[in-house]
């Protein structure tokens, strides 16, 4: 069943997006430029992921860009969001998508990374942040997601049983999961709860009309999707609603003519770059999402999405992930 | 987040306000430069004082997820202060860092660091004041009574408080009831307030579990009363009907065995259905009796399907060389299998006895005709005709003790109970329908309440068939007054349309509301135009010789795999873009895929694949398929179309013929790969020759 097409949707900004994408490393005279410095390496993953979708991988500089990546990584293996930063799951995740993604893995010490991430296995099954020991469902997330990425899902110091297990205790009453054992769901923890138990073969753990019947009611009026109950529209909620209804099959459950016309409306005219929603300032974070959501709905000429790993389905193809799961 | 949000697009500025801005913007730049020269001198020098803290102070206040400073500043306090202070001093170091969060909270409450640095402060204060917390966190809840970082930092301060306790039994309660009390409170205020809600439901599990059966029959219904109070003041809030839906909760479900059939002799084989797809844990056992001695049969199982792991239909082959007795059994304990929707349980064991004496299968030579169905002798699978070697898993013999419902609060063992419950709950939301006819949550929550009602009575009694045609209509309803979620109302109806139109093939099991083949099967069935989206239950039609689904929305035809008997098929007319699962449709002669949307060629031979010798594998037997009305008839057709004009002709379609032995075995050659091994598995294993067939042929 096709849905009458909305009326008059703005066109993808193509050219301008890769032209807002590349100049962001050339705004330092703005304050932002240095305050977001921790989220440099996450930055050049959403960027890359976003060029390549666009069909411009080349619009950054590879060599340029692994030779800082490589700078970027500590003596334990792990990942700072920057130079000089300290090593942390988030940005060590994104590091690893980059290289996959320009096929340059061989840049970097593979085995420290694994040692890095596996360092970081709680006895409960969880994965820690960074050495100072926060957990969180996305940590899981991050970890399974590079793990599966280097092919070391088999690693022997792994206990992902419990990491089953403790994923199916973040599960709650509306099938939704949270952070931790009792937190409310919300769309961004219920992608990484699925992403992992795709992953790891255990969908079997989530119900899956219960979930998509609460994720289909995140779609608003306007076509937005919002990441918890009678809460805002946000753009990349388009991703993390999106992805999991992806991965259960599921996507035809919202309305995609109205998500996508929603997505386009929030790009910025006159910078390029997508914002939150409609009228606010556009981010490479949710330029990356809102272009990731367009993917998963099919958009004409964007190159297609990975749902679980969120990176160019033929990067997943090459590296030989795309029919596991 | 990592992005930014809510931060609103300014108007263009002028040229002399946009360089005043960017002069102002130009020594904030240097200032935090500036700032971080320092910070890397700190760093590199080791400096542990409070020179070196109050640079970190000034940072955290420009860049609160500026991780890496949180880090420097926790190593700072412990190797320059905390090491050497006493237990006061401590505490005073502690306390001011609590203030220093606390002052930064107000700007940036949803800083996942600062949350953490305050959990790293308590954890390690030798008299944490948890007390104080919770009056902080509840006036942070006050400001902004959704903020998920607040209401995870309370849950975790009662889970600290806990812990102290070291989990006596009395106060945790009441502790819990203290924390559903705030719920109440927040949900008084507000009522559309989920983050409340959802806490509520954390708290109610815990609360009922030491009240007795009366006790917490009053509780729920307290509940029930509360929902509605919510639901009349705001009857668009999904807050309360999420909540709602929970508290009636739903039947678990049980997976029906529909019944197990011998479809060859030589070599035996076997199949299962089941009415949901399942994964094998331990194979079922197989065993047969020789001179009045029951052995096991060896043999391999697979579900049919390219994942021979996972499928509704299960196939036995026995291993070669191996023979077996006038009478083959089959037992399928509990745990062999797990279900891939989550909840659902094979209750207990199922045993089938099938005759193999008889073998004259001359009615299934050439294809498998008439299956017969094997005996169930589910409920007395102690007559077993010897001993089996018991995978890990339990004989059951008696019914287990049914729960009948998922949520833990309105557990019944009583059938009675849950249809009063049931029953109360439909003429309450039937008002508010009446009241709110054009109000989507409570059509879909009445809709809920009549399915879980139709799962505590047998599926052919008239009442079932009057729920499943109101249950019908209530989808068309919800798809006109909510068109962003058309196609899951469409897929729900689906089901409910497929479930009334399938009754002739199955009948009630004794083991309810499990199901089981009737005895007598529909050789044809008729499901055209009934709006199908996709097919729910496909291994129900393992029987079917011919299956018209003519002018439906069916998008995937993966429900293939299972149609093991069908020699005519109708598809004509639907939205499928790719033929899939064709494996094993041993019987298939004719497959009319005319009016759908299928692009490439490609598209239609890929459906076309090898599953494994024996009696499903067919060589030499051919496929007429007609493709009329696709774009691959339009589109110049690919390499394998002849010249010949498509629209000359009446039909066109494609001779599909699966190859004989001797091509399949001169190819696979070039298969072998560089260790030489052949890859048998999803090869394709036919060829096609284009023909154009006389009008009107195959009507
Ligand atoms: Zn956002």
């Amino acid at each position: 069943m096709s849905h009458s097409p909305a009326p008059s949707s703005p066109e993808l900004l193509l050219d301008q997006h890769v032209k807002y994408i590349k100049e962001l490393d050339t705004k330092k005279n703005d304050l932002e430029y240095w305050l977001t410095e921790h989220l440099r390496v996450n930055g050049l993953y959403w960027g890359t992921t976003a060029l390549h979708l666009l069909g411009r991988p080349e619009a950054l500089d590879h060599d340029q860009i692994v030779e800082y990546l490589v700078k970027c990584q500590h003596d334990n293996g792990g990942f700072g969001g920057h130079i000089d930063h300290d090593p942390h799951i988030l940005s060590t995740l994104s590091a690893v998508q980059v290289l996959i993604t320009y096929d340059r893995l061989d840049a970097i010490n593979v085995d420290r990374v694994v040692d890095y991430i596996t360092s970081l296995h709680n006895p409960d099954g969880t994965f820690s942040g960074d050495a100072w020991g926060e957990t969180d469902t996305r940590f899981i997330f991050c970890a399974l997601n590079c793990l599966s990425l280097l092919k070391r899902l088999d690693d022997k110091r792994l206990n992902l049983d419990k990491t089953i297990e403790y994923i199916v205790r973040c599960r709650n009453f509306d099938g939704g999961f949270g952070s931790a054992p009792g937190g409310e769901s919300h769309a961004a923890q219920v992608y990484v709860c699925v992403g992992s138990l795709t992953i790891l073969g255990a969908q079997q753990h989530i119900d899956a009309d219960q979930l998509g019947w609460w994720l289909s009611e995140r779609q608003l009026k306007n076509g937005g999707l919002n990441g918890r109950p009678e809460k805002l529209e946000d753009v990349c909620y388009s991703w993390w609603v999106l992805s999991s209804l992806s991965m259960l099959k599921r996507v035809h459950w919202i309305d995609g003519a109205k998500l996508t016309k929603f997505i386009l409306e929030a790009q910025d005219t006159e910078t390029g770059g997508i914002s939150d929603r409609p009228g606010n300032l556009p981010d490479v974070f949710h330029t990356n999402f809102g272009i990731c959501g367009l993917s998963l709905l099919g958009y004409p000429g964007l190159v297609v999405v990975d749902p679980i790993y969120c990176m160019p389905r033929h990067v997943i193809q090459r590296i030989g992930l795309a029919d596991k799961h | 987040m990592e992005g930014r949000h809510g931060q609103k697009k300014e108007k263009a500025e002028s040229p002399e306000a946009l360089k005043a801005r960017e002069e102002k913007e130009a020594v904030l730049v240097r200032e935090y430069l500036g700032l971080k020269d320092s910070l890397k001198e700190i760093v590199d020098s080791n400096r542990r004082d409070n020179e070196a803290l109050k640079i970190t102070t000034a940072l955290l206040r420009k860049s609160p997820d500026y991780y890496t400073i949180w880090n420097v500043r926790r190593t700072i306090l412990k190797e320059g202060f905390l090491d050497n202070a006493n237990e006061e001093t401590a505490n005073i170091i502690y306390t001011n860092e609590l203030e220093f969060v606390q002052d930064n909270l107000r700007l940036n409450p949803k800083s996942y660091f600062m949350w953490n640095h305050r959990r790293w402060c308590l954890e390690n204060m030798s008299k944490p004041r948890w007390d104080k917390e919770l009056g902080m966190v509840g006036k942070f809840l006050e400001m902004d009574a959704r903020n998920f970082h607040g209401w995870d930092y309370r849950r975790y301060i009662i889970r600290q408080v806990d812990l102290q306790d070291g989990q006596n039994k009395d106060t945790v309660l009441a502790r819990a009831q203290t924390e559903f009390d705030f719920t109440t409170a927040k949900i008084s205020q507000n009522f559309s307030n989920y983050s409340a809600w959802h806490n509520r439901s954390t708290l109610l599990g815990k609360l009922v579990e030491n009240l007795t059966e009366q006790e917490r029959e009053a509780t729920v219904d307290n509940e029930f009363d509360l929902v509605k109070n919510a639901i009349y003041t705001d009857p668009e809030d999904q807050s309360a009907w999420l909540y709602d839906l929970w508290l009636i909760g739903r039947e678990q479900r049980s997976i029906s065995t529909l019944g197990a059939s011998v479809i060859s002799f030589n070599p035996l084989e076997i199949v299962v259905a089941f009415d949901e797809i399942v994964k094998l844990r331990h194979p079922f056992t197989v065993s047969t009796r020789i001179d009045h001695v029951a052995i096991p049969l060896a043999g391999e199982w697979r579900a049919t399907g390219s994942d021979a792991s996972l499928g509704s239909v299960w196939i036995f082959q026995q291993a070669p060389e191996v023979e077996y007795g006038p009478s083959v059994e089959v037992v399928i304990f509990s745990d062999d299998i797990c279900a891939v929707r989550a909840g659902s349980t094979l209750p207990a064991a199922v045993c089938f006895e099938l005759e193999t004496l008889n073998q004259d299968f001359a009615s299934i030579s050439g294809r498998l005709g008439r299956l017969e169905i094997g005996k169930n002798l589910m409920y007395d699978v102690t007559k077993r005709i010897g001993p089996i070697a018991e995978p890990a898993g339990n004989l059951e013999t008696q019914e287990r003790s049914k729960k009948h419902l998922v949520t833990s609060l309105t557990t019944s063992g009583s059938m009675d109970d849950r249809v009063a419950l049931l029953d109360r709950e439909i003429a309450s939301v039937r008002e508010l329908v009446e009241l709110e006819p054009d109000c989507k949550w409570p059509i879909q929550i009445l809709s809920t309440l009549l399915s879980e009602l139709r799962k505590t009575m047998s599926i052919h009694s008239s009442r079932a068939k009057e729920i499943d045609d109101e249950c019908i209509e209530l989808q068309e309803k919800l798809i006109s007054i909510d068109p962003l979620r058309q196609e899951r109302y469409e897929d729900r109806r689906t089901q409910l349309v497929f479930d009334r139109e399938t009754l002739s093939i199955v009948k009630d099991s004794k083991r309810l509301p499990e199901v089981e083949f009737a005895e007598n099967q529909p050789r044809d069935l008729d499901l055209s135009m009934r709006g199908l989206t996709h097919i729910p239950i496909s291994s129900y039609f393992i029987h079917l010789d011919t299956l018209n689904l003519d002018s439906n929305a069916i998008t995937s035809t993966r429900f293939l795999r299972n149609l093991l008997s069908v020699r005519r098929l109708n598809l004509s007319n639907n939205l499928i873009e790719r033929l899939e699962g064709v494996q094993h449709a041993p019987s298939l002669e004719f497959l009319s895929l005319e009016g759908n949307q299928i692009a490439k060629w490609e598209d239609v031979m890929a459906g076309f694949v090898f599953w494994r010798e024996g009696k499903l594998s067919r060589t030499g037997a051919t496929v007429k398929v007609l493709l009329g009305l696709n774009p691959v008839v339009e589109n110049e057709g690919g390499e394998y179309v002849l010249e010949k004009r498509w629209e000359d002709v009446g039909e066109v379609g494609v001779q599909i013929q699966w190859q004989t032995d001797e091509v399949r075995l001169a190819e696979e050659v070039q298969l072998r790969d560089d260790e030489g091994v052949i890859h048998m598995e999803g090869t394709r294993r036919v060829s096609a020759t284009v023909v154009e067939f006389d009008a009107g042929a195959g009507h």
